[in-house]
């Protein structure tokens, strides 16, 4: 899995793990967008770091539904300063929805699928940007969606 | 929840490329969501191709070994006998059709499936050709590796069996070892 460094358009090799004690302790609602430590008694928290590196560049909330093979992103920030034009890392948010993917499919084979409740505005732009399908309030993937989005990002 | 800050500095594209908002729902909003969400996914399953069907499930398996491999502890559950059994049924081939796929008598595939035999790097790199490379050789050749050094590890009778054909030990450490 990699992100691709803007300036020098190099890729750098990322992990993801789950979210240890400590890790909230430096996931701030300002660089992360959200209160991380509240996130985590409802959600399972995976981070994102460069490999050999300690910084987290970007954090996500999970949510399981067996009864449903399928994997609910709650909530996903990539850090502040890989947000927008002058962001330093690409491809933080399409790692961590790869991720999230791969679990499902390891979890729920050809059943799987991964969904999110998105704010109105964006739907459009991640449907495009991440090949989701509209389900009404949901946003989802699965078939060969989920195949598109962990070829392009694992 | 779309922060006010975040808003105020970023297009929407550049949050969505970023960032996934929570947003709250009321239960009767929830029941309807799940409701939609059920039938797009019916709607959408049926029209999986055999092709993705097939992707889906070797990448499910590969994912599989990955995590084995990573993971430090052997589990007797998922030896290379398991993961060969699950490839074989993926295919949804009888057994004799894959052992003359990949050019074995389909007594030896038997015998790898039931674990009567170690998977021999020339099948490792069998399987990988014959999956077109959706699992590599080295997949298989680490799940057996794993398994070898579990063995040799916990052999006890082939410890005893070799003692006596060591003269002379070094005299360093525990005697009664």
């Amino acid at each position: 899995m990699k992100i691709l460094e803007t300036g020098s358009e190099t890729e750098k090799k990322v992990i993801i793990g789950l979210a240890g004690p400590d890790d909230f302790k430096i996931l701030t609602k300002k660089r992360f967008s959200f209160v991380w430590k509240t996130v985590k008694k409802t959600t399972t928290v995976y981070k994102l770091q460069i490999e050999g590196s300690e910084d987290i560049l970007g954090v996500m909330g999970l949510i399981d539904w067996p009864g449903e093979k399928r994997i609910e992103i709650r909530l996903l920030a990539s850090s502040a300063e890989n947000i927008g034009r002058s962001k330093i890392y690409k491809g933080i948010a399409g790692c961590l929805i790869a991720f999230a993917c791969r679990l499902a499919v390891i979890r729920y084979g050809v059943e799987a699928c991964v969904s999110l409740v998105p704010k109105t505005e964006l739907i459009g732009h991640y449907m495009r940007k991440y090949y989701m399908q509209y389900a009404g309030r949901h946003l989802y993937l699965d078939g060969n969606n989920l195949i598109k989005i962990m070829e392009e990002y694992l | 929840m779309k922060s006010r800050r975040n808003s105020l500095k970023h297009t929407d594209e550049e949050l969505a490329e970023a960032i996934i908002f929570p947003v709250k729902l009321t239960t009767s909003q929830k029941e309807e969501a799940a409701r939609q969400l059920a039938i797009a996914r019916k709607a959408t399953q049926k029209t999986i191709s055999e092709k993705d069907r097939l992707i889906l499930g070797l990448l499910q398996l590969k994912f599989q070994m990955e995590d084995y491999i990573r993971n430090k502890e052997f589990d007797p559950e998922f030896t290379f006998s398991y993961f060969l059994k699950q490839y074989v049924e993926l295919l949804k081939v009888k057994r004799k059709e894959f052992a003359r796929e990949i050019s074995i008598d389909e007594t030896l595939l038997s015998q790898f499936i039931n674990q009567h035999r170690m998977l021999p790097e020339y099948m490792a790199v069998r399987l990988e050709i014959h999956s077109n490379n959706a699992i590599p050789a080295i997949y298989w050749f680490k799940v057996v590796e794993k398994q070898k050094e579990y063995e040799l590890n916990t052999n006890i009778a082939l410890r005893k069996k070799e003692r006596k054909y060591v003269r002379r030990k070094l005299a360093i450490g525990n005697e009664e070892q």
